[in-house]
């Protein structure tokens, strides 16, 4: 109860406080907006980039495994995968017996090469070989037209499936199915244009600059040795299942490859997360920095609040030496200025949230990067506004705490 | 739990007892006594004057009875509470209820209107809303001011706002208004206005102790203490205080 009374009181004081020197409060607020404005605009940057990354990434599948040589992210000696024996087509077929019935299991390979159509060139457009499971392991779908089927796997057909990018840059406005096309020295029928991936921010794999061939055909047409480099992808019944397959994948690849209890797999699985990981740790590093450099804009708005809070103690000494002989204690006064710096580092943080929503919307509407606010990041710098408030606020209500209740009262 | 005072039999009814009350202060390497050894007590419904030309460490026994200060040796009592040894929390309490201050200078919150400025010991004191109120009103209408509850302090005259101050020393019902040349910075006219009111209060049994250095003021009290060199000169009851024209400023109050 005692409490209670003494915050509404408190609270009182530092409206009336903050409301009777409007201009100076304002000034005082500027700098935590700034500094609020600066962190969160980070963040939302920050988050941007997540998305747009995850959203690229998804062509991956949260829930697909890829067996390759190497891993995607290299860590430790690069030599020590260079050696390993490139996976083969007969390998990815012995997986795909292995689990039959268990789990989609997908071959794919891939080459460069140019296009041409008429007039029309492309240079070192990703040719990738697969099977008509590839849109059930990835969840890309044909726009219009459609996929590689059963048959032009089984008879080696030369139709190519072409991504977005391809299309509008070969046909423009013009419809590209049943066009026949040059992928280097061989010609392919168009049955059918992949619908838009994007998400190739950041120097990523371009995933409309692609063209889909089914793989026996893209063997005999590109492959050249019969064990070219193939990844495998195996998909999982269900996200919760990704753990217990990845190990029965890599008990069947080492029956496969004939790997004695001794040796080391000289193979690599490859997942979303692994990826996700990667770029966590280095983006992470880029929004710590960020933050860092922000972070010095709100300490020092919270300078110039620390600041006001010693002026605005010293001001109203007077009225401490009065509030303390009619017996308020000292936590009655500490509250009281506390509040004060909070409750104008609070305004900072909700206008300086407001400005830093704008701000992103104007990002994402200038279509330089990706931004994204959240309601977390919302929350958090307003309490973080606010924990800078009260850390500002906490040396000057301190010595406003523990003045002497005689000198204050006769301070002029 | 209240320690019992060490009190003489003769001053079993005293509502504040200081005994060899000592207070020094250190200025650089040298020592000043302000208080060297005082032994006062005071009763219930006294009305006393602490007199005593400047230096005479006055303010300094003032400070101590108001529990703004604590003496560097000796014993105080007040109200059965020993204040020597309470901690500063304590004090705050002790200050916010059994003590109500009237100063020379007003001392109200300028931004607070008048109604807020005499609830505010009752704020401290965690009365509820309602009934902080109800009281703050109460004392209010003792000094005639039930009509300014809204009015800031900078609109009203000194007189009023001494009222005020008055209203808010008294609100909490304390054992003693302590007032501290509480006609200082008044015209002699709404001076003898204030008198009248603490002449009131006294007649209605309040403890009221004045620390002043005019004669005319310290002149309303039944008994005069007079302060020299930190030592009591002399501590006499006054004979025929003065109660001049009572019913004349009583209407001039209300």
């Amino acid at each position: 109860m005692r409490f209670w009374l003494d915050f509404q009181e408190s609270l009182r004081i530092a409206m009336a406080a903050i409301f009777a020197s409007k201009a100076r409060g304002a000034l005082t607020t500027l700098g935590i907006i700034i500094g609020i404005v600066a962190v969160t605009t980070t963040m939302t940057a920050f988050n941007g980039m997540q998305s747009a990354f995850r959203e690229g990434a998804a062509a991956v599948g949260a829930d697909v495994i890829y067996v390759s040589r190497m891993p995607w992210i290299i860590m430790g000696d690069w030599f020590t995968y260079r050696n390993r024996p490139n996976l083969s087509m007969d390998e990815a077929e012995a997986l795909r017996d292995a689990f039959t019935g268990r789990a989609i299991v997908n071959p794919t390979m891939d080459t460069r090469q140019d296009l041409k159509y008429r007039s029309e060139v492309m240079e070192g457009v990703t040719i990738i070989g697969t099977t008509e499971m590839l849109p059930i392991v990835t969840n890309r779908l044909p726009e219009t037209g459609r996929f590689i089927m059963n048959f032009d796997v089984s008879y080696k057909k030369n139709v190519a499936i072409i991504g977005k990018t391809v299309a509008d840059g070969m046909f423009g406005s013009t419809s590209p199915l049943n066009k026949e096309i040059n992928i280097g020295r061989q010609r392919f029928r168009i049955a059918g244009v992949m619908e838009k991936q994007g998400g190739n921010t950041f120097g990523g794999p371009d995933f409309d600059r692609q063209i889909f061939v089914p793989i026996s055909t893209f063997l005999k047409s590109f492959g050249g040795r019969r064990f070219g480099d193939v990844d495998i992808a195996v998909k999982a019944s269900s996200i919760d299942a990704l753990d217990d397959l990845e190990y029965e994948v890599i008990g069947e690849m080492r029956k496969i490859r004939k790997l004695r209890p001794a040796e080391e797999d000289d193979f690599s699985i490859n997942k979303l997360d692994s990826l996700m990981g990667a770029f966590n740790s280095v983006v992470g590093v880029v929004l710590l920095i960020g933050l860092l450099v922000t972070g010095i804009a709100l300490f020092v708005g919270g300078i110039g609040v620390m600041n006001i809070m010693f002026v605005s103690v010293t001001e109203r000494t007077r009225e401490i030496g009065i509030r303390k002989a009619i017996g308020a204690r000292r936590h009655s006064i500490l509250l009281q200025f506390l509040l004060e710096s909070a409750i104008i580092c609070l305004f900072g943080g909700l206008i300086g949230v407001a400005v830093a929503a704008g701000i992103t919307a104007a990002i994402n509407a200038s279509g330089l990067m990706p931004a994204s606010i959240s309601a977390g990041i919302l929350v958090s710098a307003v309490v973080i506004a606010m924990l800078v408030g009260v850390l500002a606020g906490l040396v000057p209500a301190w010595k406003g705490a523990r003045m002497d209740p005689i000198d204050a009262l006769r301070y002029e | 739990m209240p320690v019992a005072p060490k009190v003489l039999p003769e001053l079993e009814s005293a509502v504040l007892v200081l005994r060899d009350v000592v207070k020094t202060y250190v200025m650089g390497s040298e020592e000043v006594h302000a208080l060297s050894g005082v032994s006062v007590s005071i009763g219930k419904n006294e009305y006393v004057a602490i007199m005593g030309p400047s230096g005479s460490g006055k303010s300094t026994l003032m400070n101590i009875i108001g529990c703004l200060d604590v003496p560097t040796s000796g014993s105080y009592s007040l109200g059965g509470e020993m204040v020597a040894d309470k901690s500063e929390t304590e004090l705050a309490d002790i200050r916010n209820r059994l003590i109500g201050f009237v100063f020379q200078t007003f001392n109200l919150i300028p931004r607070a209107d008048v109604l807020h400025n005499v609830e505010l010991p009752l704020i401290y004191g965690g009365v509820n809303k309602a009934k902080r109120i109800a009281l703050a009103k109460e004392a209010l209408d003792r000094v005639g001011l039930s009509d300014r509850l809204t009015h800031k302090p900078n609109e009203l005259s000194g007189g009023q706002r001494q009222r005020v101050a008055i209203a808010r020393a008294l609100v909490f019902d304390p054992s003693i208004i302590l007032a501290d040349e509480p006609t200082g910075n008044l015209d002699s006219r709404t001076g003898e206005e204030i008198m009248q009111m603490l002449d009131d209060l006294h007649a209605n049994g309040q403890t009221i102790i004045l620390v002043t250095h005019e004669d005319n003021i310290a002149a309303h009290a039944s008994r005069a203490i007079v302060l020299r060199d930190g030592r009591i000169e002399s501590d006499a009851q006054v004979e025929n205080p003065v109660r001049a024209a009572r019913a004349e400023h009583t209407v001039l109050a209300h």
